[in-house]
């Protein structure tokens, strides 16, 4: 009995994380508040092919993504992440640009998967939206 | 005048001469006709090769650059080739092709489920053409990247304006 409650309750929020992450091959960051990425997000960003080697890390925000609504995640000002959660660990992430749509993608989001958004940035730099699992 | 001396000019036209040598080859220019002419013909075809060579400029990394030119192979679809198969192997082909599709169905359904390893299944409906998108399986991470030049916009240099 306790299993069939088990297997009927509702998926549980998908708890995630994003974070603004931006790239240079300046060895500091002109803003004090920006601290360097973590190790295990560094090595990620180090084995894809990326020209650059410095990470700094701008924003974090954690969230829940439940099954029932969409969550915006506000990023910046120009950049807006909308994440649905579609049940068992997959979701389904919209990227907006200047309140337009740019991108919409769907895939499992395990705790070991990652899912990084980016792009250039002024003075040969480059901006990511790292989106993980809230450890 | 010998192949030094004309070497000579063309790596003061380059400005690889130090300065004593590059002050003696202009006193040199000053008082010798055919050194100037010749300077003067280096120098025009200098200026002619420069301008004829576009700065082509990716917008991202080489390895992205061939990422999308390897997705755009994968989308086209491979052109038919006309098969005139034997009547005894068209038969056969009834048979197993519903056959081998319900075996690789039930195999990747018993991989999915008891397999060790798991190759994660992404399905991806980008309405931007300047996106594309890259996996390291190895790492877990994918990575979705926009192929724009960088916002003039947030042309003020600091990170926070860049990104916020």
């Amino acid at each position: 009995m306790l299993a069939v409650t088990s297997l009927a309750a509702p998926a549980p929020d998908l708890k995630l994380e994003a974070l603004l992450i931006w790239g240079t091959n300046e060895g500091t960051s002109p803003d004090a508040n920006h601290k360097p990425v973590g190790p295990k997000l560094k090595r990620k960003l180090e084995e894809l092919p990326l020209k650059w080697t410095n990470y700094f890390e701008v924003k974090r925000i954690r969230f829940d993504a439940s099954l029932s609504n969409s969550t915006k995640v506000p990023l910046s000002e120009k950049c807006e992440l909308v994440v649905k959660n579609l049940g068992h660990s997959k979701i389904e992430v919209t990227v907006f640009g200047k309140g337009k749509q740019c991108a919409t993608r769907t895939q499992e989001l395990t705790k070991e998967d990652t899912l990084i958004l980016g792009g250039n940035a002024p003075g040969s730099t480059s901006w990511f939206a790292v989106l993980r699992r809230a450890e | 005048m010998d192949y030094e001396a004309q070497l000579k000019l063309q790596a003061h036209l380059d400005g690889e001469l130090p300065e004593g040598e590059a002050r003696e080859v202009t006193n040199w220019l000053a008082r010798d006709r055919e050194a100037v002419a010749l300077y003067g013909e280096l120098r025009n075809t200098r200026q002619a090769l420069v301008g004829y060579e576009v700065g082509v400029a990716l917008p991202e990394s080489r390895e992205f650059f061939w990422s999308k030119i390897e997705r755009e192979i994968r989308r086209l679809k491979p052109p038919e080739t006309p098969v005139h198969p034997a009547p005894l192997l068209s038969a056969w082909r009834k048979w197993l092709i519903p056959a081998g599709t319900v075996a690789a169905v039930a195999s990747a359904v018993l991989v999915g489920v008891f397999g060790e390893t798991r190759i994660s299944t992404v399905e991806t409906a980008v309405a931007d053409p300047a996106a594309f998108t890259y996996h390291d399986y190895s790492s877990r991470t994918t990575l979705v990247w926009f192929s724009y030049p960088a916002d003039d916009e947030l042309a003020d240099r600091t990170p926070a304006a860049i990104v916020e």
